[in-house]
């Protein structure tokens, strides 16, 4: 059994690179994908192509401003580009839950099918994890990327002279996003490595999130002083986020952080795990 | 000359079962080795050992001077999982592909070794047929074509022919013996005249605990003969028994005797089908020595 430590990038870069062969390729992934695009031509027909309408009209600025002051979101109103602060908004809380949906069979159903025993033979099993999580990481910045395209595109269409500025905007909050995002598609590793199948892996995220919160906000009625175990759900920090109201250090280390965590504990599940 | 694997005091728990018991073994570079015994004996387990699938629940075991699943034995041995599947979504020849990528080849090359493989179990023709779309017997040939890729020194099949018809299995069969020469074979197989005919070292599992054997061709012991014959005879034992030099005839199961005889009468098996021939008895084999079969399953029945 592989207890050490040895990492390949390039069986590590292969392993991640199937990945996306997986998700693009696939009769499956492309239903997916289909899905999602299908989503997202309504999100940018609608929320976002009549962003500036909404935050431009006078009757709506003010309420926009009270209701996105009292939620932390007054500095997005700010933003010329209007569709990319109403993306922003948009990505920020729908895409942890697609995270989860898309990542959700990163390595149970290979072992359960026994195709890892043929991987294994050729890879350790911190390249196949860690390899599994680049990957499913790699296919949503795909995803977010393109639909930042679409964004700069609605907004270039609107107001091109908007285009750099906005180009630029689009560029830090990519990697915002996937950075905020990795902690989700990590809990996922984890709960890959002793799921039974990648539905009892969404059942579990669901139940990590829901229940976890409940009890962990049971103990912190009991114990106010542990405010540490918000730590353990990935995208706590999103609501602060969302206002851009952290830190950049702050609003990347948080993510990384669980992500590094999650990631630790699945290989520590993994390599003694039977395949 | 150093062996290739080493198994020593070797034991697997799965909780209070014990699936392997305090086994050592050697196995050699050359001829396949045979890895045999009744369901539940512990073989897969073994395997499994083997190939890093799991820890040992104690003792030792080196396979080329590493640990089982170490980095060091990546192209270097190779193995076919019992009841492993490839992924049913994708072409037969992409999962190889990526296989031979992991195993260090280049994009073209990889490419060219999935079908080389795929050629030697004669499937090249369903290379861009996805694993979920082929029949039972061909997705296990894939699979046993996904283990000779690159050029490994131990190749472990894990009931290789299972499952596939009489022409498919020689042909696996035929591939073994072919193969050979380049890599150390390890086989499990209920199929003991299959091992019988390609292996020359013989390890018996049963109920976890671990015997060698050896195959006829390197069998010292020339006390016995085995004669198998087409048709049930009339008093073949004690017929059997008034040929000079032979101190003992049982039928070992339907038409099939074991003949024990003194060792100075080495020429007692050109007596024995002269003797089937004056008597006009049809037989379909003389073995010198103890089938494996007999051999395994005299020791099951102690």
């Amino acid at each position: 059994m592989t207890t050490g430590f040895k990492v390949s990038p390039t069986r590590l870069a292969q392993i991640a690179g199937f990945e996306l062969v997986r998700m693009f390729l696939t009769k499956r992934g492309l239903i997916a994908l289909a899905a999602f695009a299908l989503v997202w031509v309504i999100i940018l027909r609608y929320p976002i192509g009549q962003a500036v309408g909404l935050v431009s009209s006078p009757e709506f600025e003010q309420i926009a401003r009270d209701i996105s002051g009292s939620i932390g979101l007054s500095k997005l109103l700010d933003w010329p580009e209007a569709e990319i602060a109403m993306y922003w908004l948009i990505a920020l809380y729908s895409f942890p839950i697609f995270a989860l949906f898309i990542s959700s069979d990163q390595t149970v159903g290979d072992r359960e099918r026994g195709t890892l025993r043929f991987i294994s033979l050729r890879s350790t099993r911190f390249e196949i994890l860690f390899g599994r999580f680049l990957g499913q990481l790699a296919v949503l910045s795909c995803l977010v990327g393109i639909t930042l395209v679409a964004t700069l595109a609605v907004l270039g269409y609107r107001e091109p002279s908007l285009l750099m500025s906005g180009i630029v905007r689009a560029l830090s909050l990519f990697f915002i996003l996937v950075i905020t995002f990795a902690p989700f598609v990590a809990l996922m590793s984890l709960i890959n490595t002793f799921a039974r199948s990648s539905r009892l892996s969404i059942v579990i995220a669901i139940l990590y999130f829901f229940a976890g919160g409940i009890v962990v906000s049971l103990i912190q009625w009991q114990l106010p002083g542990l405010t540490v175990l918000d730590y353990i759900f990935p995208g706590m920090q999103i609501e602060k986020v969302a206002g851009q109201n952290l830190s950049l250090l702050v609003t990347l280390s948080i993510p990384l952080l669980q992500s590094v965590v999650f990631i630790a504990i699945a290989h520590r599940i993994f390599t003694r795990s039977s395949l | 000359m150093k062996p290739l694997i080493t198994g020593q005091n070797l034991s697997k728990w799965y909780g209070a079962k014990c699936a392997l018991n305090n086994v050592n073994f050697e196995i050699h570079k050359g001829a396949p080795v045979a890895l045999v015994g009744p369901n539940g004996a512990g073989k897969t387990t073994l395997f499994s050992l083997l190939c890093g699938y799991i820890a040992p629940s104690s003792g030792q075991l080196n396979i080329l001077g590493y640990k089982p699943g170490s980095a060091e034995l990546f192209n270097k041995l190779s193995g076919l999982p019992q009841d492993a599947q490839l992924d049913p979504r994708f072409n037969i020849d992409k999962q190889l592909a990526f296989y031979a990528k992991l195993q260090g080849m280049g994009t073209k090359q990889s490419q060219i070794e999935a079908l080389r493989v795929l050629d030697l179990v004669n499937l090249k023709e369903v290379a861009t047929s996805r694993a979920g779309d082929l029949s039972h017997g061909m997705r296990k040939r894939v699979t046993i074509a996904q283990a000779l890729i690159g050029s490994p020194e131990i190749v472990m099949l894990d009931e290789a022919t299972a499952g596939l018809d009489p022409i498919h299995a020689r042909e696996v069969r035929e591939l073994v013996s072919q193969l050979s020469s380049q890599a150390t074979f390890i086989l499990s197989s209920h199929d003991l005249t299959e091992l019988e005919r390609l292996c020359s070292q013989v390890l018996h599992l049963d109920k976890g605990v671990l015997s060698e054997h050896q195959t006829q061709t390197k069998n010292k012991d020339k006390h016995f003969y085995t004669l198998m014959l087409s048709e049930p005879y009339q008093h073949v034992e004690q017929q059997l028994q008034t040929l000079e030099g032979v101190s003992n005839v049982y039928m070992s199961q339907h038409k099939e005797y074991v003949i024990e005889y003194h060792p100075s009468f080495e020429l007692l098996d050109i007596a024995i089908l002269e003797f089937c021939h004056s008597r006009d008895w049809q037989y379909r084999q003389l073995v010198n020595g103890h089938t494996l079969e007999n051999q395994i399953f005299k020791q099951e029945k102690v």
